[in-house]
């Protein structure tokens, strides 16, 4: 069994700090790997422990990714690619478009395991692009995965219910974060990790087709949460009726 | 990340060649605490949740293989690496820093003066957390002065008999392997004595003022037969095997308390920010002022003690002197930065228990592993021989 982990080196938003005006400053901000990518690999570690196999970790990113590759290997996958574009520019479908060059190169894998979007920016748009690039099914919000022969079974969450699709490989499985608790690595397994293979290429990006109608990101700003401050006073039972009502009145209830 | 700071790694690359290995295996552990122990910490200390599978995680980490060799489990780094281990352990959980800190000092009495079948029978297994460890030594009438020990080990055909008790232990009652200090003809010997053994018992767990999620009793042995193999070393070398075993374990003690004393001074920190008093931020005033600045250069200046003296003990000289001052110095500073830090907040401090249980965890380490007194004496008498 061959299983791809595509996994990306994401701003460390437990650290990531705003200015004056509620734009996030990028520059200088810690990275880290994506929060839910740590459930995507444990996923296909888990995976390849019942039926066997190679995990390969994918990452497109900055040489500094290589951080973020080397934390998978120390949870356990087998080696890794590095992608290094030759222009920083990373919306979703160039990045899709360089993991599925990657893919076609070293597939056919089984499985390409994602996680439903990145902790930073949180599109969710590489999986089901990837898929779409690669000519092979989608497994979006797999909260169970389990592999048979030729092919999985998987319970995806929806919003109000659960659906259990079957699918052949080879395929794209994008996982939400409930479907396992990631192992932290051990001292030992961080040390043996710097032993496992980083590949890393930097693909000639001339005339790819995926270069074409990439979207600008015009701003991106922290959210306001916007509070009325309602201050209700009385008697205990009048202070709960005047808060249903201002609650019905929000259409909360 | 949090635990592991820029000081953190400042001080590594001025200490250590390999300094991003080493900040990257701290960076690691750091996060798992950050995760999995700091929250916590608070239900350990009043006792709503306990920190057995916790713990046996934090040993699964690797955080006692640190600065043992390869060949017998460890991972062959520094023992400054082990030290600042200690502090961000310290920072997470005093308690389970101060059980796991214990459960190693065992493991390094058998890794030094252990034979090769006992180093190849327990180190790896207690460091990797497959085994807990327990140090006994303190008696209800014999601390500091260890020499005049009650417990004695009487010889017998097929080993030795060990009778007395052992006060104040750590981990007592919940390890599987208790390094032993018990005077035979020749003197003061260590035994390793496996748990469950029909002669050894244990007594309730003491209601302490701090270090709450760990385990402390009474171990009670009556006519406790251990083989002729559980001696360690030589009879009547029990407690020069001691002293040596508590210089290391003093530094280590040391930075568990500079960790502690961050987890106040944090706290403290965060709240004069928020808390305002007279129309501003009380951190606007000149005597908050104070405490941060008196809090943050005890802080550093523990730490730096702490490496200090790991670096002489890496360097093989004699280290007991400054083994000795760092945790004098940085237990000490430690009660100030949390007396400081419950200050701060006032009555606040006083009744929230997520504050002064710094205090209170860093209350026990100016006594145990060597009261500040005897410390002061040791260092005034190493001093005093260099002047001579």
């Amino acid at each position: 069994m061959k299983l791809a982990v595509c996994v990306k080196h994401a701003v460390d938003e437990t650290e990531l700090k705003v200015d004056s005006s509620g734009r996030p400053l990028i520059e200088g901000a810690a990275y880290k790997m994506s929060t839910f990518d740590k459930n995507a690999v444990e996923e296909a570690l888990r995976i390849r422990s019942s039926v066997g196999g190679e995990v390969t970790i994918l990452t497109v990113g900055p040489p500094e990714a290589r951080k973020t590759v080397k934390e998978a290997l120390a949870m356990g996958a087998d080696k890794g690619v590095l992608i290094i574009p030759g222009t920083a520019t990373g919306d979703s479908l160039r990045t899709a478009g360089r993991l599925a060059d990657a893919i076609r190169k070293d597939g056919p894998y089984d499985f390409v395991i994602c996680s439903e979007g990145s902790s930073d920016t949180y599109t969710g748009q590489v999986p089901p692009m990837l898929a779409e690039l690669l000519g092979v099914p989608y497994v979006g919000y797999a909260r169970k995965v389990e592999a048979k022969d030729g092919g999985v079974v998987a319970e995806r969450a929806l919003e109000d219910s659960v659906e259990t699709v079957e699918a052949r490989t080879p395929l794209v499985i994008a996982v939400v974060s409930e479907i396992n608790e990631p192992r932290y690595p051990t001292l030992i397994q961080i040390m043996q990790a710097a032993k496992k293979p980083i590949e890393e290429r930097r693909p000639d990006e001339a005339g790819s087709a995926e270069s074409r109608s990439a979207p600008t990101v015009v701003s991106m700003s922290a959210q306001q949460a916007a509070r009325k401050h309602l201050i209700i006073e009385g008697s205990p039972g009048d202070a709960a009726r005047k808060l249903l009502d201002a609650l019905r009145k929000e259409g909360v209830l | 990340m949090v635990l592991l700071t820029s000081e953190h790694r400042l001080l590594l690359k001025s200490n250590y060649a390999q300094h991003e290995v080493y900040a990257e295996l701290l960076g690691a552990l750091g996060a798992f605490m950050e995760e999995k122990v700091l929250p916590l910490s608070q239900k350990f200390d009043d006792g709503s949740a306990k920190m057995d599978s916790t713990r046996a995680r934090l040993l699964e980490q690797g955080f006692c293989q640190i600065g043992y060799p390869k060949e017998y489990g460890g991972l062959g780094l520094p023992f400054g690496v082990y030290v600042l281990a200690a502090e961000l352990a310290g920072y997470a959980d005093a308690g389970m820093a101060l059980s796991v800190a214990i459960h190693n000092t065992a493991a390094e009495g058998i890794f030094q003066f252990g034979s090769e079948d006992q180093k190849r029978k327990y180190v790896s297994d207690i460091i990797s957390g497959k085994k807990v460890a327990s140090f006994s030594l303190t008696e209800p009438t014999s601390g500091s002065d260890a020499k005049t020990m009650a417990t004695k080990a009487k010889k017998t055909p097929r080993g030795y008999m060990i009778n007395g008790s052992k006060a104040f232990i750590t981990n007592a009652g919940e390890a599987d392997v208790y390094f032993v200090f018990a005077a035979t003809e020749k003197g003061p010997s260590s035994f390793i004595v496996e748990s469950p053994n029909p002669g050894m018992s244990f007594g309730e767990d003491l209601p302490k003022l701090g270090m709450r999620g760990s385990r402390t009793s009474e171990v009670r042995f009556v006519d406790c037969e251990v083989p002729a193999d559980a001696l360690v070393g030589e009879e009547g070398q029990g407690f020069e095997y001691a002293k040596r075993m508590l210089s290391g374990s003093r530094i280590v003690m040391g930075s568990l308390c500079v960790g502690v004393a961050r987890a106040a001074y944090d706290k403290a920190l965060s709240y004069s920010k928020q808390r305002r008093a007279f129309g501003s931020p009380i951190s606007d005033f000149q005597l908050t002022k104070e405490k941060i600045a008196d809090m943050k250069t005890g802080i550093t200046a523990g730490r730096l003690l702490c490496m200090h003296a790991a670096r002489a003990r890496e360097g093989s000289v004699e280290y007991s002197s400054e083994a000795a001052q760092a945790k004098v110095f940085a237990t000490e500073m430690a009660v100030r930065v949390c007396d400081m830090a419950i200050q701060v907040f006032g009555g606040h401090g006083y009744t929230t228990e997520d504050v002064h249980r710094h205090w209170r965890d860093a209350r026990l380490l100016t006594i145990g592993e060597g009261t500040s007194e005897v410390l002061r004496l040791l260092i005034a008498s190493r001093e005093l021989a260099r002047s001579a």
